[in-house]
């Protein structure tokens, strides 16, 4: 009875957001049901709305999670819940911010504990330290555009990987899959200025491990006049 | 709206072009927001200016660029495998 289409391989980026509709967007399982769905229509919504972005999805779990088995394993809870949840889902807002949050807020509590990521405590350091006037002084990494375009998918993947996890998502979030800063503020439950600033630094880490990864290579030799 | 900006790093200086930057902090902030798509018309109008005049505004626009670039088409995707698909599938019907 439920025909879910076949999902999509290429999922919508910045064309299906919704920014002007900032509260009906935000993709809150404890909010409470604002639609009820008779059973037809729920299959419909997650069919229509949730399926195509299972690529996206997917792939954001496979990039937190680094484990095959532990991406499919979120995926298929982030689905089941958005399920049981989809009366909270409005009709024509943005499912993929939705489905994120659910993802994300997941893997933070069912993934991240088992895992041997370090912990928040780091994390915060690292961006109170950024946020902190002493480090405006370090922004510049010497790496040149160059060098860059000489990168392949491989390296970049390889140096995203080993940033800590909360820089490698917003990298995730903004680059890979298009999303606004609004967006992300929601995805991630964090103020806008915080997306700005951690994306800010991400960005820096990412670049140094760029250049240390060309240097190493010998992509970069210019640089050591 | 990037289009109209240089697309070269390497095209020579004009007279009177600036080799060092006075606020590289604020300015490679700012030049994250254009090449995310976040900038105000103001800003845009601000980072204009600064590629005509200042060597190292040029140089971090393009260095931002090409690792947005990098992560936005040259990243392997995946696709989330069938077997999944079906599995999600066949668990929601037996739902309600
Ligand atoms: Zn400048």
């Amino acid at each position: 009875m439920a025909n879910i289409p076949e999902v999509m391989s290429d999922t919508p980026t910045r064309d299906d957001d919704q920014t002007q509709q900032p509260d009906s967007q935000q993709p809150a399982a404890e909010t409470p049901a604002r639609s009820s769905y008779t059973d037809q229509q729920k299959y419909q919504v997650f069919n229509k709305e949730f399926m195509p972005h299972i690529d996206s999805m997917y792939n954001f779990a496979f990039r937190l999670t680094m484990d095959e088995d532990d991406a499919n394993d979120l995926v298929q809870d982030t689905y089941l819940k958005a399920f049981r949840f989809i009366s909270s889902f409005e009709q024509g807002t943005n499912a993929k911010a939705w489905l994120f949050r659910i993802l994300k807020n997941s893997f933070i509590n069912d993934y991240r504990k088992k895992s041997k990521e370090p912990a928040k405590v780091d994390y915060q350091d690292v961006e109170t330290t950024y946020n902190s006037e002493d480090a405006e002084a370090e922004h510049t990494v010497d790496l040149r555009a160059e060098t860059v375009s000489d990168l392949i998918g491989d390296e970049v993947a390889t140096a995203l990987n080993s940033l800590p996890v909360d820089f490698r998502t917003v990298i995730i979030l903004c680059d890979i899959e298009g999303f606004t800063y609004e967006e992300m503020a929601k995805i991630l439950d964090i103020p806008i200025g915080t997306v700005r600033s951690r994306l800010h630094r991400a960005r820096n880490l990412l670049k140094e491990k760029l250049r240390d990864y060309a240097s190493s290579m010998g992509y970069d030799e210019e640089s050591d006049e | 709206m990037q289009t109209s900006l240089p697309s070269s790093s390497s095209s020579p200086d004009k007279p009177g072009m600036k080799h060092e930057c006075g606020h590289r902090a604020d300015c490679l902030k700012m030049i994250q927001l254009i090449v995310d798509g976040e900038a105000t018309e103001q800003q845009l109008a601000r980072l204009k200016d600064n590629l005509e005049t200042c060597r190292p505004c040029i140089e971090m626009y393009h260095l931002e660029r090409e690792v947005k670039e990098l992560l936005t088409k040259r990243m392997e995707k995946r696709c989330c495998p069938d077997q999944l698909i079906e599995t999600i599938k066949s668990k929601i019907l037996t739902f309600s």
